[in-house]
């Protein structure tokens, strides 16, 4: 059940609030349980800082002002208590943003209660996130609202990971941007992508397609090599034993770490 | 430096592969991606321990998890081989197949290498007081032709292509063998394998009285010495599979060495039929080549079988090597019913090979 608007209106932070607004019984106010509120208190104090109290409390008004019943609130703040000491000016940016970026309601609700974290991403990052996905990976905007829908811990990646990971899978394997947003290619690790994508390749299951776009097996569908489980990936897919793909992570493991040992040195040179 | 410039679009690493592909899995059928993807990746080693060395390396690699896969063999495969017993040998533990005789095998060769799965290197050998190396990195798979061509107390022993010396120590750790001849064509490669032989092996052992190091065409064998050898092991120049889909340089897959690739089987088949040749009759012959390919493996063996016998008179025998097969099948993957010899294929979890072996019988 949503707060009353009377709750919401209690809550809207004034200069001077006394720390009794977040007391136990105006917790129980907002619509919290005992057992709830009692965890919330029990959150801000552990948070050092005198401004916690005000910061938690321009959360709490800003999640149920997007229409978060208590106990997702909870949910969230048990995800990611960093949120209790946020400054309002940045959530509200940052709600903003994501709008703007085309997450409309609901699937902003889904983004947030999945991944509470990019709350404190600042805008100017999450920026820089939109533009690599735009203009050095070529997705339109709806994709990127997508890909944001589906894989917001994006925003806190690597942006030189995220970049080589596109280029991965759109030159070593072909594939189009349309495809990677299907299967929500950047929720893997690129450890995963490569993996499983070479030991496809050397058992010749899977070719890079030429100029033309032309290969002379069929490649198999990137979510029939990222979006299944391991053991139908192997006997379905690769059509090989676990003990084979086990002891191919490790060493494609090595591989990769000497080759990039191999890179730095060079460039140390 | 101007190296994408003059890379050739096709280089001979990709060259292989498309070769292989086609070729192989004819062949392996169902197999193949499995092998495919072995070969593609690293493979594993073997270190042949050194008897001569003062180092007690067996006890260091085995704190390290190794274990000599030779004195491990199976024991139900071969019921009568024990710690001490000088029987090493093995009898076809299949119901309803025909009694066999036993395998005998080379004695001292010992070969350590880390579990199944484990993908743990070696570290270089480091020499002892004396200079001398305590153990010699190579496939393991490579020791199975050197143990399964039975050296014998007094044995002369020739080994036709023997560089860089790998087998050739192995053949030495028998210290059974009284007079040993090695040769290879290639004069540079002679004398690495000189220099490999003097790491490993002190000098008294070394003499001209037992070593005799030369680097003439195997092929012309024939005509310098005949009927003398007990033992002759023939391990042909191929198409090195796994070398030829990871290294671009020296590739036989390079278009400038189409023409040698082509000849490869007709110079394995020469090479063989010297071998052949240079055993004494009851001798005994190890064709070896560490290459997945039919054409070069059992048709090699097949024609040399024949034309041994209409050109010189010489009956053979193919020995049943599938007792080693099930002695060793924990530690290699073996190719399933060859009609002709054994052959070792690699496997991601056991990544030896490709080492394919036949041995034959000089009955007359
Ligand atoms: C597979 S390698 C031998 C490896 C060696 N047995 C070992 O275990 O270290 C084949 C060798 O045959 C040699 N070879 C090539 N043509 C030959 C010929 N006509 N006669 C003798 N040796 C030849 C090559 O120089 C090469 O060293």
């Amino acid at each position: 059940p949503l707060p009353s608007a009377q709750h919401n209106n209690a809550l809207r932070p004034t200069a001077g609030m006394p720390d009794s607004a977040l007391s136990l019984p105006s917790l129980v106010d907002m619509g919290f349980t005992d057992a709830q509120a009692e965890q919330i208190h029990e959150a801000v104090c552990k948070v050092r800082g005198g401004s916690a109290t005000k910061h938690a409390l321009s959360t709490l008004t800003a999640l149920f002002g997007l229409g978060f019943n208590p106990s997702s609130v909870l949910k969230m703040l048990q995800k990611c208590p960093e949120l209790y000491t946020v400054r309002e000016s940045q959530l509200q940016q940052c709600i903003n943003y994501l709008r703007k970026l085309g997450l409309v309601e609901g699937s902003l609700q889904r983004t947030l209660a999945h991944y509470p974290q990019i709350l404190t991403v600042p805008v100017k990052t999450i920026k820089h996130v939109v533009l690599l996905l735009r203009e050095k990976c070529l997705f339109t905007v709806q994709q990127v609202a997508d890909i944001f829908r589906d894989s917001p811990a994006i925003v806190l990646e690597d942006l030189s990971q995220t970049e080589y990971k596109f280029q991965y899978v759109y030159f070593r394997m072909g594939i189009k941007q349309a495809e990677m947003v299907k299967t929500r290619l950047f929720r893997f690790t690129l450890d995963e992508v490569r993996c499983r994508h070479c030991f496809l390749e050397r058992r010749g299951l899977y070719q890079t397609p030429d100029k033309r776009g032309q290969t002379s097996i069929i490649n198999p569908k990137l979510d029939s090599i990222l979006k299944i489980d391991l053991d139908t990936y192997l006997s379905e897919i690769a059509n090989a034993s676990a003990e084979e793909y086990d002891v191919f992570q490790r060493l494609m493991a090595r591989e990769c770490q000497e080759q990039d040992q191999q890179y730095d040195s060079i460039e140390a040179d | 430096e101007k190296w994408a410039a003059t890379r050739p679009k096709y280089p001979p690493t990709t060259l292989a592969l498309q070769h292989f592909d086609t070729a192989y899995s004819a062949e392996l059928g169902q197999l193949w991606p499995s092998v495919r993807v072995a070969l593609l990746s690293e493979r594993k080693y073997g270190a042949l321990l050194n008897n001569f060395s003062h180092h007690d390396v067996q006890a260091d690699l085995e704190v390290q998890g190794c274990r000599d896969f030779v004195s491990s063999a199976d024991k139900e495969a071969q019921p009568c081989l024990q710690e001490e017993s000088s029987c090493v040998a093995v009898r076809e533990s299949d119901v309803g197949a025909k009694q066999q005789s036993p395998l005998p095998l080379s004695l001292n060769i010992k070969c350590v290498v880390f579990p199944r799965g484990d993908i743990t290197r070696f570290k270089p050998a480091r020499p002892d007081m004396h200079g001398l190396l305590g153990y010699y990195l190579m496939d393991a798979a490579s020791v199975l032709p050197c143990l399964a061509l039975d050296v014998q107390e007094g044995h002369s022993v020739l080994d036709l292509c023997a560089a860089p010396g790998g087998k050739t120590l192995a053949l030495l750790q028998t210290q059974a063998i009284r007079f040993l001849c090695v040769n290879d064509a290639s004069v540079s490669r002679t004398s690495r394998l000189r220099k490999v032989l003097h790491s490993y092996v002190p000098k008294q052992f070394l003499t001209d009285g037992n070593l005799r190091i030369t680097s003439f065409d195997g092929t012309k064998w024939g005509e310098i010495e005949r009927n003398s050898f007990d033992r002759v092991l023939i391990d042909v120049p191929c198409t090195t599979d796994r070398h030829s889909l990871m290294e671009d340089d020296n590739n036989i897959f390079s278009k400038s060495r189409i023409g040698e690739r082509r000849r490869l089987p007709q110079l394995q088949l020469e090479l063989l039929l010297a071998g052949i040749e240079a055993a004494c009759p009851g001798g005994e012959i190890m064709y070896s080549t560490c290459t997945l390919s039919q054409i070069q493996n059992q048709s090699v063996v097949e024609q040399a079988i024949c034309l041994s016998r209409e050109n010189h008179g010489i009956r053979l025998e193919v020995v049943d090597l599938r007792p080693l097969t099930h002695m060793f099948k924990k530690t290699f993957h073996f190719a399933p019913s060859l009609h002709l010899g054994e052959m070792v294929i690699p496997h991601l979890a056991a990544n030896f090979g490709p080492i394919y072996m036949c041995k034959l019988k000089r009955l007359t």
